[in-house]
């Protein structure tokens, strides 16, 4: 069992591996960056460890520091959470090597399974379909180039390290080839160290379709069904949900075997997803076809979708694998009920081509509904530092039907005031109401191609509006947590 | 509008009824810079004198700051002193919240000056590069 656990993360991802701990009667560790001496998770964790200055790679992406931080702190096991060091197989290692127990799979399936060619090959092993495409002889211009040629055209040409759309270039013509391939390579040494690359086929209207899957080091893998993630914006996926409106209960069938059958071959160990694109683009009478784009080594951030629609705990159940027991649940009494839908929150303002915000939440109320879970890491007078990922809070609604769901979350976003950074709100109502989402048929490259519709103008003020605006700042110090209420009906008009 | 009745009902909240009709709104910030929440929409009133302008202009009209539009990193100052730059020139890239930011040149125009580099944490409205 695990006695004190270090949370190396920070935000809503923190927050909700600190509540996981209170349950399970495990002692939490926070650590912070300079940027973070007050936030959320460092006031919720029974200890906070502070880690460096607010750079990330000072702090939070920082080996050495971490690992510090948790012989300080007497932890015993390390929390990645996601992002940060959450896929590096050189950090699961340094946790091992200081003894400390690593809640994720072992460094090895986190290499394997992070180098995208080798992924590639070991899930096609497992006979586990894959985008066709082909990993050039020699990185070299010419040498990708030729395997662009034995691909054809339109293709993707992808970093072997990738992620997150880095190092990633889409090739439509054979005059962009050779500036894409340079600025992939660079894009890929800048972000990950390695100029790897490889060729896949584009799929030009897929689904985002990926499967949770979780195992033990008992042998067993299981799989929790899928979350749809076709709305990105920018390879940013912004609204998730589950069960996927694209999947068949044969195509589920069959993409759930497949996404174990990676597992299995990975020999993965707690909580993972593999990723597939779903081709819906051809139309035929039998089962669209799929393939395996990744596998994700560590907990998703739309995780709560899995949770809602299972009814399942995927942090308490990374913690007990962690410590060497058999999963909690069995495969027969794994079940999908209903519909969940998430909506990230992003500091960023649509109005303005979604330039990320930094500053100081004046006003922040999180709406208390049925059927609504909020998981955020932020509270009204707290900063958004202008460091990292710019996420405020996810909104998960549930209820019994995809509609039911959609409405739920809608409602919940007109409910949720945030105010003194714009946020990307606005636009998730836009994508929420457009019939093509509710029909169920965004693809991942839809609000890259038909966005611009969707954009938020400036709105003009309505009068109800404005006659608020200009009452003033009725409290001059806000004091978080301590709500003034100033009780009484008044009519400054009357 | 007819008569407006405005209930505060907690720090920030209030209700407005006019027209037969009740409105929740949340309002935040100084007189200078207000902010205001209704129905998933923000609103934001800046006063024209509050340090907001991304592009500033001398008096003679000669000088032009491009400034950073949110506190950001600098990665990387792409011109200098001197160079010709045409309108859409990324001329700055900031960085962000892991978002690359490219800073433009708003018309065709010389460099006067670079009053940043690589490294430098910049705060919002700072000026990065001055075109003449």
């Amino acid at each position: 069992m695990i006695h004190r656990l270090l949370i190396a993360n920070r935000g809503e991802i923190a927050v909700r591996i600190i509540r996981a701990c209170r349950e399970l009667g495990i002692e939490s560790v926070a650590v912070y960056s300079d940027a973070d001496s007050r936030a959320p998770h460092v006031v919720a964790a029974d200890r906070a460890v502070p880690i460096g200055p607010a750079r990330a790679s000072e702090s939070y992406l920082s080996i050495p520091r971490i690992v510090d931080a948790a012989r300080q702190a007497q932890a015993d096991a390390v929390h990645p959470g996601y992002g940060f060091l959450a896929e590096n197989a050189a950090f699961a290692d340094a946790c091992a090597s200081a003894g400390l127990v690593f809640v994720g799979p072992p460094a090895a399936v986190i290499g394997r399974m992070g180098s995208k060619i080798e992924a590639r090959q070991l899930v096609q092993a497992a006979g586990v379909p894959i985008v066709p495409g082909d990993t050039p002889q020699h990185q070299s211009d010419e040498g990708v180039s030729e395997a662009l040629r034995r691909v054809g055209l339109p293709a993707l040409v992808k970093a072997a390290a990738g992620g997150g759309g880095k190092g990633m270039r889409r090739i439509a013509d054979p005059g962009e080839a050779l500036d894409a391939i340079q600025a992939a390579r660079r894009e890929a040494i800048a972000a990950f160290g390695d100029g790897t690359l490889y060729v896949e086929r584009l799929i030009e209207r897929g689904h985002h379709v990926e499967v949770q899957v979780f195992g033990d080091s008992h042998g067993r893998i299981v799989h929790l069904f899928e979350r749809d993630c076709s709305v990105q914006r920018r390879h940013q996926k912004i609204i998730e949900e589950s069960p996927s409106p694209v999947l068949t209960p044969a195509l589920r069938e069959r993409m759930t075997a497949a996404a174990v059958a990676a597992a299995r071959a990975a020999g993965y160990i707690n909580a993972g997803t593999v990723e597939f694109l779903v081709d819906v683009s051809t139309g035929g009478p039998g089962p669209a076809p799929f393939y395996f784009l990744e596998m994700n080594t560590r907990l998703q951030v739309e995780h709560p979708v899995t949770e809602e629609v299972t009814g399942l705990d995927l942090v308490r159940a990374q913690l007990l694998v962690a410590a060497g027991e058999p999963l909690p649940w069995d495969a027969a009494h794994i079940g999908l009920r209903g519909h969940a839908i998430e909506a990230r929150i992003y500091a960023e303002d649509p109005a303005a081509n979604f330039v990320p915000q930094a500053g100081r939440l004046l006003l922040y109320r999180e709406p208390r509904l049925p059927g609504v879970r909020i998981d955020s890491g932020v509270s009204e007078g707290s900063d958004i530092p202008v460091h990292y990922d710019p996420i405020i809070a996810k909104v998960i609604a549930s209820a019994e039907t995809r509609p039911l769901a959609i409405a739920r979350l809608n409602a919940a976003l007109r409910a949720f005031p945030i105010l003194g950074v714009h946020t990307n709100v606005p636009f998730l109502l836009r994508v929420l109401e457009d019939a093509s989402f509710q029909r169920g048929e965004i693809d991942t490259a839809f609000l890259d191609r038909e966005g611009a519709r969707l954009t938020v103008a400036d709105d003009a003020i309505p009068e109800w509006v404005r006659r608020v605006m200009a009452l003033g700042d009725q409290s001059q110090a806000v004091s978080p947590g301590q709500p003034q209420r100033t009780p009484g009906t008044w009519d400054p008009w009357g | 509008m007819g008569p407006v009745g405005i209930t505060p009902v907690a720090d920030g909240e209030y209700l407005v009824d006019a027209d037969g009709r009740r409105e929740r709104v949340y309002a935040a910030g100084p007189a200078h810079d207000r902010w205001a929440f209704w129905n998933g929409r923000v609103y934001r009133l800046v006063e024209p004198s509050a340090p907001r302008a991304r592009l500033r202009r001398d008096r003679a009209g000669a000088v032009q700051a491009i400034a950073a539009p949110m506190p950001a990193t600098v990665i990387k100052v792409l011109v200098s002193a001197g160079q010709t730059v045409r309108k859409g020139d990324a001329v700055v890239v900031l960085e962000a919240m892991k978002m690359e930011l490219p800073i433009r040149a708003t018309n065709d125009a010389v460099v006067a000056a670079v009053r940043c580099a690589p490294g430098d944490l910049v705060q919002a409205d700072a000026t990065l590069v001055e075109l003449t």
